[in-house]
């Protein structure tokens, strides 16, 4: 390709990239992101804590005000540790875990990234 | 606290003329990567360098030691940063022939097709950093913009753009190819032959900065253990997909570009000619791509006890640096006592870096040093 016409290509073609705030390319299905934790379905199996390669996944008590509904141990997953491989997913029986398309975790405090089974009243 | 030991590669030999100093070529050089050489310069020519390897150990061999084979697939991604999907072959090759897995048929092509895109993704970048490395901007640009059709293409099956995170795995692969993967496939080769086109270009000011630089004969590459396309750069026809075929490789026709020069350019070449291989061996694989399972039936969920039966294997495959192997031993009680992983770069970035620097320029040195194909992950391991 000459000079003159790869020049007059890239004159009036788009750029590889796009303005990210503004637009932004679509996450395909499948995208392993941020967990999705429902305990409801959860049955406490720790199968997720067994599998995970980088040990991100606690089984922790729920904190006192949930706890005459919910008395086993659930998962509690450090995102800091996670290196987002999907095993949890792919192993937990009753698809309590599910890998979302979220991918926009970055945070200033560090507290952010530990997700607990239930949230705390009044956090 | 005990003392930290004194590095012993570090001492300088008497200058006899005074005219000689030490010169530290990385490891915080933007193109050097986490790894580093330390020179001894009489001007502006190398009189001797020692290689500086450690900045990036993690000592995967250890950690391999106690985990299950599927947390290893994981782990096996970040041998190499640049080709996480064709360590993730070696390893699941290794773990298959151990503990005897029928592998489908249809997973034995996606595996094919997906090391062949990680292959060429690598190779990009191996043009786009040597590009960098002797000052041509524009190349390195282009390489990253188009090496994210292939990134798009890894996202859509694998669910992640650079770490696929054990997708081959012991068995089989982790995910069937959604139905809108095939179409993509094409779309991205197609694209990746625009970007092969741009590089056969003949940028004369490549030609002028690499040309009769670094040349490694025929000979010294086989005595100092090179492999993969710096062989091939040197002239030598080997290839582990040809010489002791893998997977399907041997139902796939293909050719082992060569060049008998031996020097940056003629590895140059070799890349950009491997590129086209790759593209041929994708389109043969998706055309009889067959149907069915893509995992062995007793692996469909991962497992946290796999029983491994008593023994040892070595497995070696082709990657984008050269020869990639795995040693995997496991003991009575099921459980892998001993991984030893061979890596194409720990060769490759300490002899033939060593000795292809002696005698040259300062300037030549990113030339040379890029146009190993290295990767710093994959040597310290």
């Amino acid at each position: 390709m000459g000079i003159v016409s790869l020049l007059f290509k890239n004159l009036f073609s788009k750029p590889m990239t796009v303005r990210f705030p503004h637009e932004s390319i679509p996450i395909a299905k499948g995208y392993r992101g941020e967990h999705v934790y429902d305990i409801d379905k959860c049955m406490s199996c720790a199968l997720c804590a067994k599998i995970c390669p980088n040990r991100a996944i606690e089984m922790i008590d729920v904190s006192s005000e949930y706890k005459d509904r919910y008395a086993k141990k659930y998962p509690k997953i450090d995102l800091g540790k996670c290196c987002f491989c999907g095993l949890c997913e792919d192993i937990c029986p009753t698809d309590a875990i599910i890998l979302s398309k979220n991918v926009f975790l970055s945070t200033f405090d560090q507290s952010n990234m530990i997700r607990y089974p239930l949230p705390k009243k009044g956090r | 606290m005990s003392k930290p030991l004194e590095p012993v590669i570090n001492e300088l030999e008497p200058c006899p003329n005074g005219t000689e100093y030490n010169f530290y070529f990385g490891p915080a050089h933007p193109g050097s990567g986490n790894f580093g050489v330390k020179l001894i310069i009489d001007g502006e020519k190398v009189v001797s360098a020692r290689a500086d390897p450690g900045y990036l150990h993690r000592g995967f061999e250890k950690l391999m030691e106690y985990r299950t084979p599927i947390q290893n697939a994981v782990l096996s991604d970040r041998l190499c940063v640049l080709e996480p999907l064709n360590w993730n072959l070696v390893h699941a090759e290794a773990v298959d022939e151990l503990m005897d897995i029928q592998v489908p048929e249809r997973a034995k092509y996606i595996r094919v097709i997906m090391a062949e895109l990680s292959r060429i993704q690598s190779h990009i970048i191996w043009y786009g950093v040597f590009s960098k490395a002797i000052g041509f901007d524009t190349g390195f640009k282009m390489a990253f913009g188009y090496r994210d059709y292939i990134l798009d293409v890894f996202e859509l099956i694998t669910g992640g753009r650079v770490y696929p995170t054990g997708y081959i795995c012991p068995g089989g692969v982790r995910r069937d190819f959604p139905s809108s993967a095939k179409e993509k496939i094409v779309h991205v080769i197609d694209k990746m032959k625009e970007m092969i086109k741009l590089g056969e270009l003949g940028n004369p000011a490549m030609a002028a900065r690499t040309q009769d630089i670094g040349v490694l004969d025929m000979k010294v590459a086989i005595r100092l253990g090179a492999t993969g396309p710096v062989l091939r750069g040197s002239g030598m026809k080997t290839d582990v997909r040809k010489d002791e075929p893998y997977e399907i490789y041997d139902q796939l026709d293909f050719e082992i570009p060569i060049r008998k020069q031996g020097d940056a350019y003629a590895r140059y070449w070799v890349g950009i000619e491997e590129m086209k291989q790759s593209i041929a061996i994708i389109r043969q694989a998706l055309d009889i791509l067959p149907q069915g399972e893509v995992i062995a039936a007793k692996y469909q969920k991962p497992k946290i006890t796999m029983k491994i039966p008593e023994g040892e294997v070595y497995v070696r495959n082709e990657v984008a640096r050269g020869e990639a192997a795995f040693y995997l031993a496991s003991d009575k009680n099921g459980r892998i006592l001993r991984s030893k992983i061979r890596g194409p770069d720990f060769l490759h970035m300490i002899p033939v870096l060593e000795y292809l620097l002696q005698g040259k320029q300062i300037a030549d040195i990113p030339a040379i040093y890029w146009s190993l194909n290295i990767c710093p992950a994959d040597m310290d391991r």
